[in-house]
Parts: structure tokens; C-alpha cells; sequence
């Protein structure tokens, strides 16, 4: 068990893929916004690369142990400590009953942090899914983010602690991070030349978008792209701007709504319809990368992708986030 | 000895909850910066005397930026 002593700015249960098959019911996915370190630390610590862990958004986040675990720390370097001891990332570490982990804040790179525990995070399954949907206000811990004196409880670990304890990635198994993170992306369904021009297009693909500070797990803004340009004049019955439509269902997670000028990635609590376009789609492989980009700092460019190396892309990361990754 | 509270994450100043010359305690809230759509509160880190307001509302913070000096 967990007990916290402070939530941080924002410290959620999820797991991975999320609550998924309840879109037409208006329900979001949810779900690690980054999965790669979410997978990895629960590689490490012998879960299954989905189970539920903990996202640690901004920082701040601190708790003690009331049992012993195995635990893994990934993503971005908040300076995690134990009892005031620096702990590494990306491996697996023994803690006793008693523990205090201390996490300061984001790092030169990246902005979430994962803790993965041996056995997971034991909350119920909300429709399939432990994540926690904040602005659904269920899933995960009482549909919340943590609070002090919250109390989590972990599951079995598939080992004993002991043979858990000490595993490490291959160095090449450890994500790079950027401040300027590439998307793989395609095109559609809103896209040239029935709804933004070439021009309009090419512009996306062909710039970075800054993070805006606005954004969160339902969606992130980028910069207003002022000379994006839309092929009809406006937006017909669906409204006045171009970039309207007439509702449609979104395909979350990973669709580049068009708002007005503003370009918007709808990912893990994102809106599962609107009226707005959706130009381009980033690929799953690709999604985690979302969740490092660092509000107010980090800049986004998109690449163009087929399908069919989406797909590839796709089996390549089930590979990474498997036990092939440890030392 | 005066202490700088700095802002502990980027965002835009919602407001400042403190007036020059107000006695704060550590752990008041002195401040509110907006990120992510949420409000995140600045605590003060030790007792004093506000000595000056360095922001206004709206102003954007990196991490570390200073926002409110206390004389202690």
C-alpha cells in the first residue's frame, strides 16, 4: 500500500489502452498519456506492459510505503528520492515498509513521470479500464487525481520481490527526449483540397507547433497557426469559420482538430465528437510522445506516415514495451 | 533576509492572494498560477512580511520565475 502525502499538481492511476469500445457512448478512452514509459515501468518490475501505474504530471508528488514493493521510476527526471536518497530511473528497486518517495518537478526533457509497482495498482475496473478520466470524474481512485492521505493498494506481483528487484533496460530501450517532439502523422479526414488548401496542408507538416500552456488530458493546444488557409470560405450551415463542421465523431486519441486557427491534439480525456475539423491523425505508436511535451516550452512537428507504417510501427513498440527490452 | 517564492510550475498568474505589507505563514497560499486548466496555489515556504509583488495577472511563468519577495 501507498499512502500520500502530497497529490503534486496532477497524479493520476491509469493504465493502458484505456477504457476503449465506449466512444459511441460519448465515453474517452483515457488511459497512460505516455504508454512507453508506463509499459516500461511496468516491464521492470514484471507486470504486463498495460497495467495500471502512476502518472506523475509536473511534479511534487510524495507518499510512504506501508509495505514492501518493487517498484520502477520512468520518464521524465523529477529527482526522485527515497528517504532523501537519489534513486535511479528506468530500473527496478526494493522499498520497505516505512519509505518516503519524493518527487521534485519536470526536467530539462519531458514533463510525466511513471511509478510502476510490482502487481500494479489494485483500484476496480470501471467498464474494463483502471485509468482514472478526470474530467468524467471516474475510473482510477475515486475518479481523481491523488490527495494527501489517499491510500492505494497494490495487486500480486508475478514474482517474488527478491527476483523483481535490480532489473535494468538495455540502453537502447530508454526513450530520447526532445523539446521538439516528431509526430508521425496522417492526413484526413478533413484534409486537401476539400477543406484546407495545399498550402494549408503543407503548412502543418512543415512547421513546429509550440505547446501551449492551456492544455492538459483532454486535449493539446498549440500555437494559433494564423496563416493556416482553408479552401472553402467558410464553415456553410456548420458556422461561420471554415473550420467547421457539422459534428462528427472524432477519432480520438491522436486527431489534430482545427479550431478556429487553433490546432488541437484530442487525446486521453478528449471530446469523442465536435464540430470542428480534424485534418490530420497521429499514429499510436506515436502518442506517448504527447504526453512528454512540456506545456509552455516544448514544440510539436509532424511527419507525414502511410498506414502502413503506422501499422509497423505499431508491432515495433509492442516489441519494445516486452521483456526483449531488459538488460 | 529576503526570500524570493518562485513560481513551481509554468503557467499564467490567475492572481496574487497577498498585499505588500501582509505577515505570511509557510504553507499560505500567496499566489495562483494557471496551467493546464487548473489553478495551482503558491505557498509561501517560510514566515515574513511581504516586501514586494514582482507580477501582475496574466503574467507568464517559467519555473523558478521569481513572483513575490518576503522579508523574514
Amino acid at each position: 500500500m501507498l499512502k500520500i502525502i502530497n497529490g503534486g499538481i496532477e497524479t493520476v492511476v491509469e493504465d493502458w489502452p484505456g477504457r476503449i469500445g465506449y466512444l459511441d457512448n460519448g465515453m474517452s478512452s483515457s488511459g497512460a498519456f505516455d504508454n512507453v514509459a508506463l509499459g516500461l515501468a511496468n516491464v521492470l518490475v514484471g507486470n504486463q506492459p498495460g497495467e495500471a501505474g502512476i502518472e506523475i504530471a509536473g511534479g511534487y508528488f510524495q507518499a510512504e510505503f506501508e509495505t514492501d514493493a518493487v517498484i520502477s521510476v520512468t520518464g521524465t527526471d523529477m529527482k526522485p528520492t527515497l528517504n532523501n536518497q537519489p534513486i535511479p530511473l528506468w530500473e527496478s528497486i526494493k522499498v520497505n515498509k516505512g519509505d518516503v518517495i519524493k518527487f521534485s518537478h519536470f526536467a530539462e526533457f519531458g514533463f510525466r513521470a511513471y511509478i510502476g509497482v510490482a502487481g500494479g495498482i489494485d483500484v476496480p475496473l470501471v467498464l474494463g479500464s483502471k485509468s482514472t478520466c478526470l474530467f468524467g470524474s471516474y475510473g482510477g481512485y475515486e475518479g481523481r487525481k491523488l490527495q494527501k492521505d489517499d491510500v492505494l493498494k497494490f495487486g500480486k506481483p508475478s514474482k517474488d520481490l527478491d527476483s523483481l528487484k535490480g532489473r535494468k533496460l538495455k540502453p537502447e530501450a530508454i526513450p530520447e527526449y526532445s523539446r521538439e517532439w516528431v509526430l508521425r502523422a496522417i492526413p484526413g479526414p478533413n484534409t486537401s483540397p476539400d477543406y484546407l488548401t495545399k498550402e494549408g496542408m503543407d503548412y502543418l507538416f512543415a512547421n513546429s507547433h509550440k505547446v501551449q500552456l492551456n492544455s492538459n488530458r483532454s486535449a493539446v493546444r498549440l500555437a494559433e497557426a494564423s496563416e493556416l488557409s482553408f479552401a472553402r470560405p467558410d464553415g456553410g450551415v456548420a458556422g461561420s469559420h471554415p473550420s467547421n463542421v457539422l459534428d462528427h465523431a472524432y477519432a480520438i486519441r491522436g486527431s489534430l482538430n482545427i479550431c478556429g486557427n487553433t490546432p488541437i491534439l484530442l487525446i486521453a480525456d478528449g471530446p469523442t465528437l465536435g464540430g470542428y475539423m480534424s485534418a490530420l491523425h497521429v499514429i499510436n505508436a506515436d502518442l506517448w510522445k504527447i504526453g512528454q511535451g512540456t506545456p509552455g516550452r516544448d514544440f510539436i512537428k509532424f511527419v507525414f506516415c502511410t498506414q502502413e507504417e503506422a501499422v509497423e510501427a505499431r508491432k515495433q513498440q509492442r516489441e519494445w514495451l516486452s521483456e526483449k527490452s531488459l538488460a | 533576509m529576503e526570500i524570493t517564492v518562485k513560481a513551481h510550475m509554468p503557467g499564467l498568474v490567475a492572481r496574487v492572494v497577498v498585499n505588500e505589507g501582509d505577515k505570511v505563514t509557510a504553507g499560505q497560499e500567496v499566489a495562483v498560477i494557471n496551467c493546464m486548466k487548473t489553478e495551482i496555489q503558491v505557498f509561501a515556504e517560510s514566515d515574513g512580511v511581504v516586501k514586494s509583488i514582482l507580477v501582475k495577472e496574466w503574467d507568464e511563468m517559467e519555473i523558478g520565475s521569481p513572483m513575490i519577495i518576503l522579508e523574514a
